[in-house]
């Protein structure tokens, strides 16, 4: 059918990385119906089927961003139907991370909703005769209302597949928008409830087998030999197989795998890190913080003006290992054949996955399908293709068989990658006037290692290369007359990768933290002191600075920080036992956000529960425009969620292996621990464009917080996971 | 191996498996039913939690054998329509995000209503205490568990 079609490349948007497929219809199998460009094909009976360019992961997408496209085009929102995307020659960017979805398909949505529209409009109006300036639409219709005709959509399409697809169709402005900044509910919902949405683990194929993996439990470790008569013993195992990781047990079903698997006996090579642990690499750490890293931001006198300030202050904060411990443990399903392949994955990065396949199978990439499946939470543990490749290799020794490559919980929590563990030195130097003149932040962390071959620690001596792991360091929006950041870049045997907010998080609590020891030392209000530091009364601080392709608007900040304020009734109401926590930050995206908690200190914590009690949160987030309100709520709500989480677990390795396994040692924020209120309050204002949410409303919850139970406890709390011993 | 008799959703199913073999597993492997979830399969964190009669179980801590005789109900079983009031009120409140955990709340919500009609904000915590939302939907969770009661989810 796509053979039959021409295929022309409208557009390259987003530096080039994403291509528009504009296809003509007129010439098409289908000719009454109207497919202007690979997102869109309008059918005769009024349905309008938009194919959504980013994977679900619970972040909205296959809702927000048909909204996008469905504005331009003016359709009825109840007529949309959605099919996600696969790679091909028409989705060349199908990946999805860093709080992009909105970002980068806005642009090639919008212009395919308004060609399209453009067509149907040009359509309407040869029919009667009359100027297409002289037209309207809405809900799926043309109007000309001068003559007070109309024709819906349906009946338009073939005469509008004729018009020639407009390359540069004409956009709304932000202020005529309808759909776009309405709550809208999720087309997945109804599945969800019933129990019928499809997730990777819920794959299920005629023949299909099922397959888990025995992997090496030390670092750096590997199969040196296996015995698998056992494992052929038990009723329902089909074939044991070697893999680059690990042996793979293939059954008939998930339980005779792992029993399987149990019965495996693997003797693992001898490892040169069978001794490694996270206490002594995090020692290493906070040696190497002793010194200044490479220098990412400067200005003024940088560190050396803080050694002659009237008053100098400084600490250090340390931040965990962490999983992304997502409710569905990672899963791939394949199926491998002569001259093909096809893939279903709840993947976060469909394109990564056909181009493993293809290097791994050595097809041609047309032969290689792959389908993009609902996954249960991502936090960006699924863009690795680690567990695809797991799946590749197992399904290409059952050759024509599909295999259903599962992980149970204790291999995801164990063999992914994690969070980077950091180490945070901050100083600051005070004038005799009690004003903060000059600021150090030297970060100490490992950079992301998961996909092999990990970065020369040379490059990382390079400032334009370092900078790039150092968010929430190079990115401060407050501003010195001296100033300088460095980071420091470390190997290790612990496989790092992307986590929600990245680089961010470790960053965003020690620097949020410190401003706030910093105002207590001053005895200054700490929304007061930030302020300040934002230069809302300093004419020689620049309103906004550009660093590493970053703009940063210091008065956006501002007003998140007063609007949080406002909203909190910020030092007018106590409660007893109880205390306010603030902390504000940038997402390099271009997203600002702030939060104010109230705490208080749990008598007596059980084990495996935070030592605190969140009673109030007020969450403040300017985005840009905001396509579905009610999305930008659910992902601050998870924010505080995940920032929660993120003080009561971390990784810890011993004997060179993963000690957590679970969600009894890696204990997540529970409906307990959950804050009874929640205010979400969302700058409106006359944006340009969205930014991402998803990311940047983790950071600060830690901080906030942290800042909170440090005036309870009297004492500062630097260091995540947060323990009851730490506050007493 | 082992031959079980058990109902699920109403209908009589006949097993033949292992005996060791999780509920979980049955349902998910052998029926193809995959509305149940597998999240932790040491009961830890709720995802596979469907009712044995009207309790709430785990369905990953439930052997075959110990489940020869009794008639459970999955999330696939709740409603016909999917318009049970639960149901609906996870829709009104718009609950879900990635979703994967939500048939275990919503089946857990189902039990406490069925045994409290009108649970107080500290009955609704309790009951869906060990559950896990990675995502952190729980805000709108208690939301949704309250109006389920209002609409007679209990029923």
């Amino acid at each position: 059918m796509t053979s039959r079609r021409q295929f022309v490349k409208l557009m390259a948007a987003s530096g080039g990385a994403f291509v528009l497929g504009i296809r003509f219809s007129f010439a098409d199998d289908r000719p009454s119906a109207l497919a202007p460009s690979a997102w869109l094909r309008m059918e005769p009976d009024g349905s309008i089927l938009i194919k959504v360019g980013k994977c679900e992961i619970g972040q909205g997408v296959r809702t927000s961003l048909p909204m996008i496209l469905a504005e331009e085009l003016d359709a009825d929102f109840d007529d949309v139907r959605i099919e996600t995307a696969s790679p091909g020659p028409d989705f060349r960017s199908l990946g999805t991370g860093g709080s992009g979805s909105i970002m980068r398909t806005w642009a090639p949505l919008r212009q395919a909703g308004a060609a399209a529209r453009t067509m149907l409009v040009a359509a309407a109006a040869q029919r009667w005769g009359v100027l297409p300036e002289s037209c309207s639409t809405k809900a799926s219709r043309v109007n000309h209302a001068a003559s007070n005709r109309s024709l819906a959509y349906r009946e338009l399409l073939a005469d509008a597949a004729k018009q020639p697809v407009p390359a540069e169709p004409k956009l709304k402005k932000p202020s005529e928008f309808t759909l776009i900044g309405t709550p809208r509910a999720r087309f997945d919902g109804p599945d969800i409830v019933t129990g019928k949405a499809v997730y990777g683990y819920d794959v299920r194929l005629p023949g299909m087998l099922y397959a888990v993996v025995a992997r090496p439990p030390v670092l750096g470790s590997k199969a040196a030999a296996f015995d698998a008569t056992e494992t052929m013993k038990i009723p329902g195992v089909k074939k044991v197989v070697e893999t680059r990781r690990g042996i793979a047990v293939v059954a008939n079903g998930t339980w005779a795998a792992i029993r399987g698997r149990d019965a495996l006996k693997v003797t693992w090579s001898e490892s040169p890190h069978a001794s490694f642990s996270s206490d002594g690499e995090v020692a290493e750490l906070e040696t190497l913080s002793e010194s200044p890293g490479v220098t990412i931001r400067k200005k003024g006198a940088g560190r050396r003006a803080i050694e002659g300030s009237a008053k100098t202050l400084n600490a250090t904060y340390h931040y965990p290992w962490a999983a992304h411990a997502a409710i569905e443990p990672v899963n791939s399903t394949a199926v491998v054949k002569d001259d093909s392949c096809e893939i279903w994955s709840p993947t976060q990065t469909p394109n990564g996955v056909q181009a493993l396949a293809v290097q791994l199978l050595e097809l041609p990439e047309s032969a290689v399908k792959v389908n993009v499946i609902l996954a249960g939470g991502g936090f960006g543990r699924r863009l690795g293709v680690d567990y695809d490749l797991e799946a590749l290799e197992v399904a290409r020794e059952m050759k024509g068989t599909p295999v259903h490559l599962v992980w149970t919980r204790e291999d995801d929590m164990r063999h992914g990658f994690f969070q980077a563990p950091s180490v945070h030195r901050l100083a600051a130097g005070i004038d005799g006037a009690g004003k903060v003149v000059a600021w150090e932040h030297r970060e100490v962390s490992i950079p992301h290692n998961a996909r092999r071959p990990a970065p020369a620690l040379d490059d990382l001596k390079d400032p334009a290369k370092a900078i790039g792991n150092a968010w929430g360091v190079y990115d401060t929006p407050y501003g010195w007359q001296s100033e300088e950041m460095s980071y420091t870049g470390v190997h290790s045997p612990t496989l790092i990768g992307p986590w929600r907010s990245v680089f961010s998080p470790s960053s965003v609590f020690a620097r949020e933290c410190f401003v706030d020891e910093v105002a207590a030392v001053l005895r200054r209000d700490e929304i007061d002191l930030r302020l300040e530091m934002l230069g809302v009364n300093d004419p020689e601080m620049p309103r906004s600075f550009e660093i590493d392709g970053d703009l940063v608007e210091r008065d956006r900040m501002v007003r998140v920080i007063e609007l949080v304020r406002q909203k909190a009734r910020w030092g007018t109401w106590h409660a007893k036992g109880r205390a306010w926590g603030f902390a504000a930050s940038y997402f390099h995206t271009g997203t600002y956000v702030a939060h104010a908690v109230n705490v208080s200190l749990k008598a007596k914590p059980r084990a495996g529960e935070l030592p605190f009690t969140v009673h109030r949160v007020i969450a403040g987030v300017d985005c840009g425009i905001v396509v579905n309100p009610d999305g930008v709520a659910q992902q601050v709500e998870s924010g505080i969620l995940w920032g929660l989480s993120s003080m009561k677990n971390r990784i810890t390795f011993q004997k060179g292996s993963v000690v957590e396994g679970s969600y009894d040692d890696f204990p997540v924020a529970m409906i307990e621990e959950t804050p009874p209120v929640i205010e979400t309050h969302i700058v409106r204002w006359n944006a340009e464009r969205p930014n991402g949410v998803g990311e940047p409303v983790i950071d600060t919850v830690p901080p906030a917080v942290a800042n909170a139970i440090s005036k309870l406890a009297g004492k500062r709390v630097r260091r995540l996971p947060v323990t009851a011993a730490d506050l007493t | 191996m082992a031959r079980v008799q058990l109902t699920i959703n109403g209908t009589a199913k006949t097993i033949d498996a292992d005996p060791e073999m999780p509920l979980l597993w049955v349902l998910r492997d052998l029926l193809g039913m995959t509305g149940t979830k597998y999240g932790c399969g040491a009961g830890l964190c709720g995802s596979c939690t469907i009712l044995e009669g009207d309790s709430p179980v785990r369905a990953c801590q439930v052997p075959l054998s110990a489940a020869a005789g009794n008639s459970y109900t999955t999330i696939e079983g709740l409603s016909k329509d999917g318009l049970h009031p639960i149901q609906k009120a996870w829709l009104e409140e718009q609950v879900s995000q990635c979703g994967y955990c939500q048939p275990g709340m919503i089946l857990e919500v189902r039990a406490l209503l069925k045994s409290k009609p009108s649970p107080t904000n500290a009955e609704i915590d309790g009951a869906l205490a060990d559950h896990v939302c990675r995502c952190g939907s729980y805000p709108r969770i208690r939301k949704a568990a309250r109006l389920a009661a209002r609409l007679g989810g209990g029923r």
